[in-house]
């Protein structure tokens, strides 16, 4: 209770869930507000928001209702979001929290294999992975995924560096606490909330990650996703602006929504900013 | 001295990793529908089967793979990375005359994207929940959720095409003889936009974590202590806040060289900048093998010494952090 | 055979006029005398792996390399042929011996002459052996002697049509220097990115990823021409990032169709530019949609059919191409007019119902869903279009009960997807048609072509008397029972329907009202640019 009360004090955060709650509105409602698929031609292309009254956000050029990808679209960013977020997370945590409290030759191992994905530049990586494998939505996602997690290592493994020899977890030691006990009891809470900040990053960095591959015209041609709605506009960004933009709003709200609630659920989190 | 053991040893250690993803790569990509002799096929628009033939035997694509896995790394044993099937020179070549365009938009963003991301975020951190803070941190988080090629496409046409202030790409006017004073401000116009565009997430990024370590630092024991003591405000941000605050932000520049360069496929294919970016673009797209692994490589070395020196700060800066780590 | 000067003949008077007069220095009037010095910037939309036309036959090629080398031929504003290095021409009776007088006084840009030895080795080296289109229409080249040092005489051991032979030999008639191939590695010769050649103009710089930069030639053999200082090419493969560098003044010209539909259409309403598709007319492309045959319902008749029905391609011009294209009629395009078969037609307009009864008709019911079964679409990427194309492919198709999943794969991958492993059931991209069908048409309806060759029949489809009339028209001299020939071969595509040439469509160029004697030929981007000048 106290720890909602402290989040929802903070404006911001408040807001952020706000936007949050909209978007997750949005994929609830697609299918009943447009049942009909939001791919099929609906009309004539590129007709301008509120020309018409049967499309208020107009239709692409490929003549879909705009407003119908919107909603359904809300669905595809979220499950690209969330899904390749959680991969990136739970491989990344794994390995930084593994080779930061080991350190020796798990973490000379494990920082070799980060290395190796960092290395790559991760939009490459992906590039590579899209050529390989294809373009099909869950391809996408699981690459994504794939790519995105060193940085939520290193950053585990950062704080385990500077937590592991704290007067805490040496206390846990000598009380004989057992390894992984230390690890996800007692430093893991400790090492989150960057973590946890940086899942925020790691999820917006997915949605504009699928919307990049999409203006080089690589995502899934199958899904009405906020990425190929932006790809497609792409063509016509001089003067139907708006197919493109109402995407970019979208893409942007939610990724401002994600940080939001990221931000708030750290601030939050933190004991030591409570009382600020 | 010591310093270089230290770099000789890091790189050998860097080792491991690199042959892994070579080979990785190698053996990934020949998993893709296609290889470079299609991709050039495809590029002139058709060929007849005997030009083919000939081409798959020019690029020794009528060779097993493991062959040419074996050739290419004993090739990269003696530094040797190979032809350019794209450019029809050696790769190395290729990117050298790449890695001018890289290096100084990367720099350039980066160094950006650090300072100004540092500043913003220690005020942003002097006045949390304040409206500066509120201002500033909206500001970061609407930056970081603009899709890079959106927001190079909309720069360029407002500042190049509506207002004509700024060159609309390139990396420095063509067959202008430029030199010193001038050739300088040349390239600065043309790297104004490609820069801002490329900062933008990682400037949000370093705001956001600058602020958040602000805050977490500040209110630690020592810095308490240092305020107990009656040192100045200024004072004690300089020496004991910033000192702390600086280790997520050095980390992250570490961490984000390899993504910089992920990055600049986008803003460089914008902008139409010859760097190493589109390079790899270009020769995942063209199957064009040597190139690609050539990209990886040099990055890959690129990457690792921006880690070492990362590194070298951290122990700096962290007196906790000891020797190795 | 020796042939003295007198006996020289020449196949038509229209071809004895064009080649004795300077082709087309001043077949436009045009505003003012033509005024020395400028720099035409041009917009280059990828980079150039090489920079020869006498091993790559294409666009992008072309573009840069044909002010640098010449061809033997180039076409006039009306597409006829006129001299370039050739100066005359004459085949012998039975089509197999086709003797080419050339130019006198030329010089290679290093200083050396030019002369009969450098045809005979790039057609038989390079055209013969290297360059694609080329080496499937000079397969029966046997020989090419050279009676004196200007004198070239092509030997085939089965009859060649010379107009076929001339129209090609525009594109595929480049010829560069034997003594800087010769005794080399062709492929990897400095001078493929360095060009050398007799052009107006000479290479200069290649700087890779940013420009390519080229400068009169003082030497050339037209007196007092070029008329521009330098060319540049920009290498710009940002579609928007093009259309800002017009706009900027960055570029004065865009070619063959690299710019966005959108902008093609705003910056026909700047008064600055023209949008034209005058002087590309001996290129045109139509956007396709492929039947694999080994798909079983595909392979029958009256699902191709259906499939043609049910798209509306009017409605697809009008609303997704800015009007830019027509119905497609076949294999020939009907601006070719030497070949376009007089009662050639729209095989299967528009009609949804009838396309829903063919189905049904079929034994393909609407099922659950409403639909009759599943379809893998592949788009070949090449320019908005194609995706564009094949989400309305898509769209359409759900209309009548055919779902299409489309698979996006890279360009290189699409190619191998579709022309090597056979993997789609139905695929959408551009077919070429390059003046005359047996140049790059007819190798998408002839049976034969290996797995692995792109643009050609892979469809799993197969007719003896389509391969029989192509085979025929390949070496049947006499132009009109050729034409005849081919109009058949339409007819036949028509019936069998192995493949849809849906649209017909033109290339654009976007050019500057600076520039002068611009697309004043048929193949303006492509050709010499020898008389172009630009206003200050």
């Amino acid at each position: 209770m106290q720890f909602i009360r402290d989040y929802l004090r903070n404006p911001a955060a408040a807001i952020g869930l706000l936007l949050l709650a909209a978007v997750l509105a949005l994929a609830a409602t697609a299918g009943l507000l447009f049942p009909d698929d939001p791919l099929g031609l609906a009309g004539r292309p590129l007709q301008w928001p509120f020309a018409n009254a049967a499309f208020w956000l107009g239709t692409d050029h490929s003549g879909r209702d705009i407003a119908a990808q919107i909603f359904h679209g809300a669905r595809v960013s979220l499950v690209i979001g969330f899904v390749a977020t959680l991969i990136a997370i739970l491989i990344g945590i794994v390995v930084g929290a593994l080779s930061g409290y080991y350190g020796g030759v798990v973490d000379d191992v494990l920082m070799r294999i980060t290395e190796a994905f960092q290395i790559l530049p991760n939009f490459l990586l992906l590039l590579v992975l899209v050529a390989v494998f294809g373009s099909e939505l869950n391809t996408i996602i699981v690459a994504i995924g794939v790519v995105s997690w060193p940085p939520a290592a290193r950053l585990t493994r950062a704080e385990f560096l500077s937590l592991r020899n704290r007067e805490f977890v040496q206390a846990g030691r000598t009380l004989g606490l057992g390894d992984l006990r230390l690890i996800f009891g007692e430093i893991l809470p400790n090492a989150l909330p960057p973590v946890v900040v940086y899942a925020s990053v790691i999820m917006a960095v997915a949605i504009l990650l699928e919307s990049a591959l999409a203006f080089l015209n690589l995502s899934d041609p199958n899904v009405p996703s906020w990425g190929n709605l932006i790809g497609g506009g792409r063509s016509v960004l001089r003067d139907q602006w708006y197919v493109s933009a109402i995407p970019g709003v979208a893409i942007l709200l939610t990724v401002l929504a994600v940080s939001l609630v990221g931000q708030g659920l750290n601030d939050a989190l933190n004991p030591r900013l409570r009382n600020r | 001295m010591r310093l270089l053991t230290l770099a000789g040893r890091r790189l050998l250690a860097a080792l491991p990793a690199l042959l892994i993803i070579l080979a990785g790569l190698f053996l990934l990509l020949q998993l893709a529908p296609g290889d470079t002799v299609d991709a050039l096929v495809a590029q002139v628009g058709g060929g007849d089967p005997t030009m083919i033939e000939e081409l798959r035997r020019h690029y020794a694509l009528d060779q097993s793979t493991s062959a040419r896995l074996a050739d290419y790394l004993w090739r990269l044993v003696h530094l040797d990375l190979g032809h350019s099937a794209i450019y029809g020179k050696p790769v190395i070549d290729v990117i050298v005359e790449r890695l001018p365009a890289t290096l100084l938009l990367m720099g350039s963003a980066l160094s950006f994207a650090f300072a100004a991301g540092m500043v913003l975020g220690i005020l942003a951190a002097r006045r949390v929940n304040r409206w500066p803070d509120t201002l500033i941190s909206t500001l970061g988080l609407v930056f970081y959720a603009t899709p890079s090629f959106w927001f190079g496409l909309m720069g360029m046409f407002f500042f190049a095409v509506y207002l004509g202030w700024l060159p609309a790409g390139g990396f420095g006017t063509i067959g202008g003889g430029l030199q010193g004073w001038a050739l300088f401000v040349d390239t600065l116009r043309h790297l104004v936009l490609p820069t801002l565009t490329l900062a933008l997430i990682f400037l949000a990024i370093y705001l956001r974590i600058m602020r958040a370590s602000m805050l977490e630092v500040s209110t630690l024991d020592f810095v308490r202590t240092a305020r107990a003591k009656g040192l100045a405000e200024g004072a004690v941000v300089v020496r004991h806040v910033l000192r702390n605050a600086l280790l997520p932000m050095v980390t992250l520049i570490g961490l984000q060289a390899g993504t910089m360069l992920g990055g600049s496929v986008v803003v460089e294919s914008v902008f139409a900048l010859p760097g190493l970016g589109r390079l790899a673009y270009e020769s995942v797209m063209q199957r064009d093998l040597n190139t690609l692994l050539g990209v990886v490589f040099v990055s890959a070395l690129l990457v690792i010494f921006i880690n070492f020196v990362v590194d070298l700060l951290y122990a700096k800066l962290d007196p906790r952090i000891s020797g190795e780590h | 055979m020796k042939l003295t000067r007198r006996e020289l003949l020449l196949s038509s008077g229209a071809l004895a006029a064009s080649a004795f007069f300077p082709p087309f220095a001043h077949a436009r009037a045009e505003a003012g005398a033509p005024r020395k010095g400028g720099v035409l910037n041009v917009h280059l939309a990828s980079e150039q792996r090489i920079l020869n036309p006498s091993l790559r036959a294409s666009t992008g090629v072309y573009i840069v390399t044909s002010k640098i080398i010449e061809s033997l031929v180039d076409l006039d504003a009306d597409g006829k042929i006129v001299a370039q290095l050739a100066t005359a021409w004459e085949s012998s009776k039975d089509g197999k011996t086709i003797t080419f007088k050339l130019r006198e006084g030329v010089k290679w840009h290093d200083g050396k002459p030019f002369t009969a030895a450098d045809v005979q080795y790039n057609a038989l080296e390079l055209w013969k052996k290297h360059l694609n289109f080329s080496t499937g229409l000079q397969q029966n080249l046997e020989a090419v002697d050279t009676p004196d040092a200007h004198t070239a005489v092509f030997r085939y051991s089965r009859p060649i049509p010379l107009d076929l032979l001339l129209r090609a030999l525009a594109d595929l008639g480049y010829v560069v220097p034997r003594h800087v191939f010769e005794g080399t590695n062709v492929l990897e010769n400095p001078a493929n990115t360095a060009p050398i050649g007799t052009g107006p103009y000479r290479f200069v710089q290649y700087e890779r990823g940013q420009y390519i930069i080229a400068e009169r030639n003082p030497d050339y053999w037209r007196k007092d021409q070029p008329y521009l200082d330098r060319i540049v090419w920009r290498i710009i493969t940002d579609r928007s990032a093009a259309t800002a560098a017009l706009e900027t003044g960055q570029v004065q010209l865009s070619a063959y169709s690299q710019l966005a539909l959108a902008d093609l259409d705003r910056l026909s309403k700047n008064p600055d530019f023209e949008v034209t598709a005058k002087g590309l007319e001996a290129n045109q492309f139509n956007n396709t949609l492929e039947f694999n045959f080994r798909r079983k319902e595909i392979a029958d008749i009256r699902v191709r059919r259906a499939i043609a029905h049910a798209i509306n391609i009017p409605f697809f011009i009008e609303n997704f191409l800015y009007g830019q294209g027509r119905p497609g009629t076949g294999p020939i395009p009907s601006t070719s007019t030497a070949f376009y078969p007089k009662d050639a037609k729209v095989a299967y307009p528009f009609d949804k119902a009838r396309a829903e009864a063919l189905l049904d008709e079929a034994g393909y019911r609407r099922g659950a869903g409403g639909v009759r079964f599943t379809l893998k679409l592949v788009p070949i990427q090449n320019g908005e279009d194609v995706p564009l194309f094949a989400t309305f492919i898509q769209q359409s198709l759900a209309a009548v009960g055919i779902r299409v999943e489309i698979t996006n794969f890279d360009y290189a991958a699409s190619l191998a997807a579709v022309y090597k492993e056979h993997n789609f059931d139905i695929a959408t991209g551009w077919h070429q048609y390059r003046g005359d069908p047996a140049v790059s048409t007819t190798v998408w309806l002839h049976s034969g072509s290996p797995a692995g060759s792109p643009w050609t029949n892979q469809y799993g489809w197969k007719s003896e008397k389509v391969d029989t009339l192509i085979e025929d028209a390949a070496s049947e001299i006499d132009p009109a029972k050729r034409r005849e020939l081919y109009a058949e071969v339409v007819r036949e595509i028509d019936e069998q329907f192995p493949i849809w040439f849906a649209i017909e469509r033109d290339f654009y160029s976007v050019v500057s009202k600076k520039v002068h004697n611009g697309h004043n030929t048929a193949r303006w981007p492509s050709s010499s640019w020898h008389d172009t000048w630009l206003t200050a």
